[in-house]
């Protein structure tokens, strides 16, 4: 196995691992840590599977994109709108 | 290039004392940026959690840091070399001030990432461990246990101010 | 992107689908929408439609994003 396979199977693994800490966490602020991580190994897998400079800037989308999304729901939740 | 799990190894651990150090060195566990980062770490301590550790991971969550520099300058450096690696920083630093963070903590992240792993991979060190090396790192501190790591986090800023 | 490849990011979507129908919370519920699109999007990349994969990264946080905005009029 060379080694990119290697790194993409390394970031796959993480972010399947990552998944199913998502789905475990009860608490759901505490699941944003674990969804960082999942947006961390796809914006690494894109960057691995794709060796384009493209794919520089479709990762950097991918990422800022789901923090920006993390970041909102975080915010929303800590402004206390829930539906009871 | 046959993988060498010491090469991956080398490359979590050098990407996770980048990224912690200039982290720590912007200041990210001295308070919550953003309000959803105060309510994440407001949760990780309810949790168990340490607060200045819970600052770090949320403000981690909530803006391009430099994890998120060091990765994408990683991933910059595999497809392009050190122009990759500079797009990114500057991709990093267009996201910093959409997520409306003020800081330079990711762009300084990024663009030490660039010229260190340019610099490893003139030793033999491919850029794509580099970027697994980097999710390997990030998974240690927000991926396992929040508790422990906001603790090391809280440590790690305690020695830092000292 | 061979078959083991295919098959994780296929669990990764999946498992956000099973998150979305489960989970009570609504906000558990869009951070579940967020991992089907972290699943689906390297099937986008690895067929090098890298301009789609640009477009649905930036959508499919956008949708969530503006879901949260009307969420927050409504209720204020």
């Amino acid at each position: 196995m060379n080694t990119d396979e290697a790194a993409l199977i390394i970031c796959a693994g993480i972010a399947a691992y990552a998944t199913v800490r998502i789905l475990l966490e009860k608490n759901t602020l505490r699941k944003l840590p674990f969804l960082n991580v999942l947006s961390f190994a796809v914006a690494g897998s894109i960057a691995l599977l794709l060796p384009h400079p493209l794919s520089i800037i479709a990762a950097a989308a991918y990422f800022i994109g789901s923090t920006l999304e993390s970041n909102a729901i975080a915010s929303t939740y800590a402004g206390g709108i829930r539906e009871e | 290039m046959m993988v060498d799990p010491l090469h991956i190894l080398i490359a979590a651990a050098v990407s996770w004392i980048n990224f912690v150090t200039i982290d720590l060195i912007f200041r990210l566990p001295q308070q919550g940026g953003v309000s959803g980062a105060r309510e994440i770490a407001r949760q990780i301590e309810d949790g168990g959690g340490t607060l200045h550790g819970g600052y770090m991971m949320g403000n981690i969550v909530s803006s391009p840091d430099a994890s998120a520099g060091t990765l994408l300058a990683a991933c910059g450096v595999y497809i392009a070399g050190i122009p990759g690696g500079i797009l990114a920083a500057l991709l990093v630093y267009v996201g910093n001030r959409i997520c409306h963070d003020p800081g330079y903590a990711g762009t300084t992240g990024a663009l030490f990432a660039t010229f260190i792993v340019y610099g490893f991979s003139l030793l033999g060190f491919s850029p794509a461990e580099f970027i697994a090396g980097m999710v390997i790192a990030i998974l240690t501190i927000q991926g396992i246990s929040a508790v422990y790591a906001s603790r090391l986090l809280s440590i790690l800023w305690r020695w830092s101010r000292a | 992107m061979n078959l083991i490849l295919a098959a994780i990011f296929a669990f990764i979507a999946i498992t956000g689908t099973l998150g979305a129908i489960i989970e009570k919370d609504p906000f558990a519920k869009l951070i579940s929408l967020s991992v089907i699109a972290g699943g689906v999007i390297p099937f986008i990349v690895d067929r090098g439609y890298l301009d789609v994969a640009i477009a649905v990264a930036i959508i499919a946080p956008l949708s969530t994003i503006f879901l949260l905005f009307a969420c927050r009029r409504e209720s204020s």
